[in-house]
This record gives C-alpha cells, sequence and structure tokens, in this order.
C-alpha cells in the first residue's frame, strides 16, 4: 500500500504534496475549533505509535501477502487528529523501515489519510437518532474500519493505474495491482473486526475516549 | 647426361617443395586475448523475505538513462542476471517493479565495480532499536500531555 520512491512520476508526487498541504492545514484547524485540543494529543500519540508499527505485521494472503494499515481505526478514534497522526508514522515508515518514499510522502498520506477522515464520519453516523448503543457501535467501528481501508485500496488502485510507466509492460503491471488489491480484500474485513473489537471495548472501559468523535 | 642431371634435381626440388606446400610458416611469438564478460545476478525481495517472483525489471546502461538496454521478468525466486556491455562502463541502473512496488540499484561497472550490493540495508536489530526510539518518543509525548493528577 506504500508507494515507494521511483514509481510515480514528478507531477503527481508535487500534486500528493500539495493536497496533504491542503488536507494537514484543513485539519489543524480543526483540530484548533475545538474546545480542548491537548486533551486528544495523549491518545493521537499512541495511535501514531501503532500505526508506525503495525505495517511490520504481514499476514500472507498468497500469492502475496499485506500488512495492516489501520487508517480507518485512526479516523474513528482520532477525529481530525488522524490525518497528521497518519502523515507523521508514514515518514518514520518511510525513514526506517523503506515502507514509501520520502518522494512520495504525499501521496502515500493522501491515500491512506484523507480515507481516514471518512473512517470519522462514518463512525460518528452511530449517534444518528441519539441512539448510541454497543451494537451501533460495533457496526459502525466496523463500517469505518473497512471502508477506510476500501477506499485507500481504490485510491491506491487508481493512482497506479493511471500512471503505468512506458518502459514496462503495462499488462503485466495491471495484472500485478489487481492481484494486491484483491488481496487486499480480506484485509478490509479484519481491519473492521479491529476497529470494532477496539471501539467496543473503549465503550466499556473507557467511554470518554469516544466522546468528541 | 648433363640434362638428365638437371631433370633430376628439378623433379627432386618440386618433389621437396610440393611436400611442404600444405603447411604454412609457423612463427615462433604468441598472442592471447581475453575480454572479461562479468554476469551480475540480482535477487529481488520484499522486505518481509519473500522474493519478487514474476516482478518486471527494466535495465538502463549509463549513457543512455532513458532508454531501457533490456527487460525482462525475475523468475519465481525472484532472481535475474544480465551481462553488462563491457565497452559502456559506469553505472547501470536496474529498476524492479511489481504492483506499484519496487526498488532501483545503481551498479557500478568498470574500475569501481563492486563484487556485491544491495539497496536498503538495515538489518532486524537496528530496525527494532529505531521503531523502539520512535515508539517510545511517542508513549513520552503522550505522557507529556497527559491530564496530570493533583494529589
Amino acid at each position: 500500500m506504500h508507494i515507494p520512491d521511483g514509481i510515480l512520476p514528478i507531477p503527481i508526487t508535487a500534486g500528493g504534496y500539495a493536497a496533504t498541504a491542503a488536507a494537514t492545514w484543513y485539519s489543524v484547524r480543526k483540530i484548533e475549533q475545538q474546545e480542548n485540543p491537548r486533551r486528544h494529543v495523549p491518545k493521537a500519540s499512541l495511535l501514531t505509535a501503532a500505526f508506525f508499527v503495525v505495517s511490520w505485521i504481514h499476514i500472507p494472503v498468497p500469492p502475496t501477502s499485506v500488512h495492516l494499515v489501520l487508517n480507518g481505526l485512526l479516523g474513528a478514534l482520532l477525529g481530525y487528529f488522524a490525518f497528521p497522526a497518519i502523515l507523521i508514522g508514514l515518514f518514520f515508515q518511510a525513514v526506517m523501515f523503506q515502507h514509501g518514499g520520502l518522494t512520495t510522502l504525499g501521496i502515500n498520506a493522501v491515500i491512506m489519510g484523507l480515507p481516514a477522515i471518512v473512517a470519522h464520519y462514518v463512525f460518528r453516523m452511530r449517534r444518528l437518532g441519539n441512539h448510541d448503543s454497543r451494537t451501533r457501535t460495533a457496526v459502525f467501528g466496523f463500517f469505518s474500519g473497512a471502508v477506510a481501508l476500501g477506499i485507500s485500496v481504490a485510491m491506491f488502485v487508481a493512482i497506479l493505474l493511471g500512471n503505468l510507466p512506458a518502459d514496462f509492460d503495462p499488462a503485466i503491471e495491471r495484472a500485478a495491482v489487481y492481484t494486491l488489491a484483491v488481496a487486499h480484500v480480506p484485509l478490509i474485513a479484519i481491519e473492521g473486526v479491529i476497529t470494532a473489537l477496539l471501539t467496543t471495548f473503549l465503550r466499556r472501559v473507557q467511554p470518554e475516549l469516544l466522546d468528541d468523535v | 647426361m648433363h640434362t638428365k642431371w638437371n631433370i633430376a634435381l628439378c623433379l627432386l626440388f618440386l618433389a621437396i617443395l610440393g611436400l611442404g606446400l600444405p603447411t604454412p610458416a609457423l612463427a615462433h611469438g604468441a598472442r592471447i586475448q581475453y575480454t572479461v564478460n562479468v554476469a551480475i545476478e540480482l535477487v529481488a525481495t520484499y522486505d518481509n523475505g519473500d522474493p519478487m517472483a514474476g516482478a518486471q525489471y527494466v535495465i538502463y546502461a549509463p549513457d543512455d538513462p532513458s532508454t531501457p538496454w533490456l527487460a525482462g521478468e525475475c523468475d519465481d525466486e525472484g532472481r535475474f542476471s544480465f551481462t553488462p556491455d563491457s565497452s559502456r562502463p559506469g553505472t547501470w541502473v536496474v529498476q524492479v517493479r511489481q504492483a506499484g512496488h519496487g526498488d532501483i540499484v545503481h551498479i557500478p561497472v568498470g574500475q569501481d565495480t563492486t563484487v556485491a550490493g544491495s539497496t536498503g540495508g538495515y538489518t532486524t536489530l537496528q530496525i527494532v532499536l529505531m521503531a523502539a526510539c520512535v515508539v517510545w518518543g511517542s508513549v513520552g509525548t503522550a505522557l507529556y500531555f497527559s491530564p496530570r493528577r493533583r494529589g
């Protein structure tokens, strides 16, 4: 899911940085509008660390393997804090794990960060009709985790297929991209379940963590 | 009588010449030429160790970095090899790509030829230590910003 250096043309990577700058600015602005933004920093910081580490956890899905992303979980639990959290996590992943690259940091933040904000709004839908039950938390938690990763995979596929390189055989590359996308289908369900389990667990033991999201 | 001897000598001379004709004259100096064509073997793997089976590779020569010199696919173990043109010394560029993932390696050929090399290159211990530092930094940030209980 992390696009490394040298894969995309410069205009796309530059556009990714521009979109990331705009999304970061908007997220910070929304964070500043909150009553007490500092209150969420510990939660955001710990989830940044979790996001950073989970990309190291590979799940074999023959003929390939995928790794956890958890951008939907961050979106559900952090709201607008998710975008800067994912950006920081991606930076450390690129520098230390060589997951992604510095030139593609912007486009990777778009691919994983923007769906996290969508997940935030999906998770908030559990409160529609002022009926916030455990079941609704689980259902919307599942969908926030699944939808975010689904959108990320769709964006990843669209960006790659829209920028197939001239020097490589496009048919082989296209088939490989589709294979990788299909391999993410089980992961979409897994991340939905993880998000549902964690949100319902937090709702039970520390409901104030879900108060503002 | 004199004429008879002359004819005999001529025949003898021709016979000796005839015997010697099929064998070319051998010189006494020798010369050996050699050209080294070093084949470069590459293995492309993902960072979890899985081979990049069937991944595409493109090789660019040092004097023409925009036109592919050779292209192909890795085998099931992510291996492929090529023999660079020794008349084109410099840095050969090899790009491997599969489903939007891949890497680029620069291989010096000529006087700076190295026996082995790789991209990336942190050991697992280094990665674990660096990851631990980042996690600790995040935990520290969380502790710093967590609301303090006044007792």
